[in-house]
């Protein structure tokens, strides 16, 4: 019996509703659900880890990323000039710093900061110093990556009329390209912050004093020393949403304003 | 306005090339022009596109670096490797074909900021200026608008306010109107005019024939590289002597009547 496209539609829309509600109730009425609530949300049993957890982890994962992504833009701009250099060795050097750090995981980058520095170079300061370093070169690379992108994309017009009114290089690129090219790159800039938020994490596995803590070494102590599964991790995950979910809506609000902006 | 007009005429300054070539690899697009424009004086430069008439132009505020041949502008001496070019571009003003103004800056921002940042005006004389040439331009109540809430012809007129800003000694045109609609075309080519009777060295690439014909003092015909015809605008627009620039005019003044 031939069926048009419309009942067709329907038949299939059915069929996946069907389906979908079969899933979940599978789910549902396999899960022992005494263990997954104790193991996932005893949120009862959290009072100890407050309020530590906000005044130094959240604090502390605040500071690392800021601290990080302001080095990480400093050294990005740098190398993404360096990438746009006439001069060729800047752009070998440019190019291979950025392939090293963009292609190893950020966890190696950060072990050879906290242990190997003190190691090599007999350096006494606090381990978020290397935390810092550590996340910082890596986001750079990541930084310089679209920087460059975003410095390409203002048009070469803007430059020869920066020249032509008798501005220096130096002064063209500061005062007409970089401020066109900032707003080009406020988008994946957001979403490099929301990245490094997350890679703030990894500071965990340096050993650091508590005062030092940040989110995840909070939500690690909190598996072993309260009766709770894995629900101090979960409370660390919302923490980070609270932090990472503002941070896209102000990306997307500002992607929506360079677009009504844009000709 | 007429001191303004004065100090004008009495700054404005001449160009002198001389054998000038430039070549993009094996491509030479300038074959060894010559052609000096005085103080004061209007000069159309005319041709079918890829003649290297923009080259040409470009090559006066050194936004295109000549491979041979020398160029004075005013006091400079453009092509002389150690010539200190930003001191240069100051007195020489350009507007290009698709206007370039600066989109993060209101009209009046991109009408002062090189007057700020370059010629270290203070705020308030950088102002007056930019305000005086808006005026000029027919934009005084537009400064605080941005690039895109104008139309093209407006658009352009705030790009030759920008340029006469700095008090350029000379001021360069390329295809000032080539982007515009047609109905806008005209806004802009009055502000040329009036900017040329006041006394303003001006170097025009254009295809406006009868604005060359009108305004300029000289028209210079290009064609592959080489100046074809020169001389004054009238004769060699309404009576040209070469073959190639009666080709090319026929084309232009009656586009309907080309044989194929």
């Amino acid at each position: 019996m031939a069926m048009t496209t419309s009942q067709r539609a329907r038949l299939s829309k059915t069929i996946q509703i069907i389906l979908f509600v079969a899933i979940i109730a599978a789910v549902v009425l396999s899960l022992d659900w005494e263990k997954t609530r104790y193991a996932f949300f005893s949120f009862e049993k959290l009072g100890p880890m407050f309020p530590d957890m906000i005044i130094v982890g959240l604090k502390n994962t605040i500071f690392y990323t800021v601290i990080s992504f302001a080095f990480g833009l400093v050294v990005g701009l740098l190398l993404a000039l360096m990438k746009m250099a006439s001069f060729a060795p800047y752009r070998w050097f440019a190019t291979a710093f950025v392939e090293f750090f963009r292609g190893i995981p950020a966890i190696l980058v950060l072990l050879a900061f906290g242990f190997g520095l003190p190691q090599a170079f007999g350096t006494t300061w606090p381990q978020p110093v290397n935390i810092m370093l550590a996340l910082g070169l890596v986001s750079s690379a990541y930084i310089a990556e679209t920087l460059r992108a975003g410095l390409q994309a203002v048009p070469k017009g803007q430059t020869e009329a920066a020249r032509s009114l008798g501005m220096p290089a130096w002064r063209a690129m500061v005062t007409i390209v970089i401020p066109q090219a900032f707003k080009i790159v406020l988008p994946p800039m957001t979403n490099e912050i929301i990245l490094l938020t997350k890679d703030s994490s990894l500071a965990f596995i340096l050993g650091a004093s508590m005062a030092q803590y940040e989110m995840t070494k909070f939500g690690r102590d909190g598996i072993q020393s309260l009766d709770a599964g894995i629900t101090p991790l979960v409370a660390a995950g919302l923490f980070y949403l609270v932090i990472t979910i503002p941070l896209s809506l102000v990306a997307r609000k500002f992607e929506s304003r360079s677009a009504r902006t844009k000709r | 306005m007429t001191t303004t007009n004065n100090s004008m005429a009495e700054r404005a300054a001449g160009v002198e090339i001389s054998d000038l070539r430039k070549s993009y690899g094996s491509n030479e697009v300038l074959k060894g022009i010559s052609l000096d424009v005085r103080p004061g004086e209007v000069v159309c430069l005319i041709g079918p596109s890829g003649s290297g008439k923009s080259t040409l132009l470009r090559c006066v505020n050194l936004l295109e670096k000549p491979n041979g041949g020398t160029i004075h502008v005013g006091g400079f001496e453009a092509t002389d490797p150690e010539v200190n070019l930003d001191k240069m571009r100051q007195n020489v003003g350009m507007v290009f074909q698709q206007f370039n103004l600066f989109p993060h800056l209101t009209v009046l921002e991109n009408c002062t900021v090189a007057q700020i940042k370059v010629l270290k005006r203070d705020k308030a004389k950088a102002h007056a200026t930019a305000k005086l040439n808006l005026e000029r331009v027919g934009l005084g109540d537009f400064g605080g608008r941005y690039p895109d809430e104008l139309s093209g012809g407006q658009q352009q007129r705030v790009a030759i306010a920008r340029a006469l800003s700095m008090e350029p000694t000379l001021m360069l045109f390329d295809e000032p109107t080539s982007a515009l609609d047609p109905e806008t075309v005209g806004e802009v080519l009055a502000i040329m005019k009036k900017l040329a009777r006041e006394g303003m060295t001006m170097l025009v690439v254009t295809h406006e024939m009868a604005f060359a014909k009108e305004v300029a003092d000289r028209v210079v015909f290009m064609d592959g590289g080489v100046v074809v015809e020169e001389g004054v605008a009238a004769e060699v627009i309404g009576n040209p002597q070469q073959p190639r620039t009666q080709d090319f005019l026929r084309r232009v003044l009656d586009p309907t009547h080309v044989d194929i």
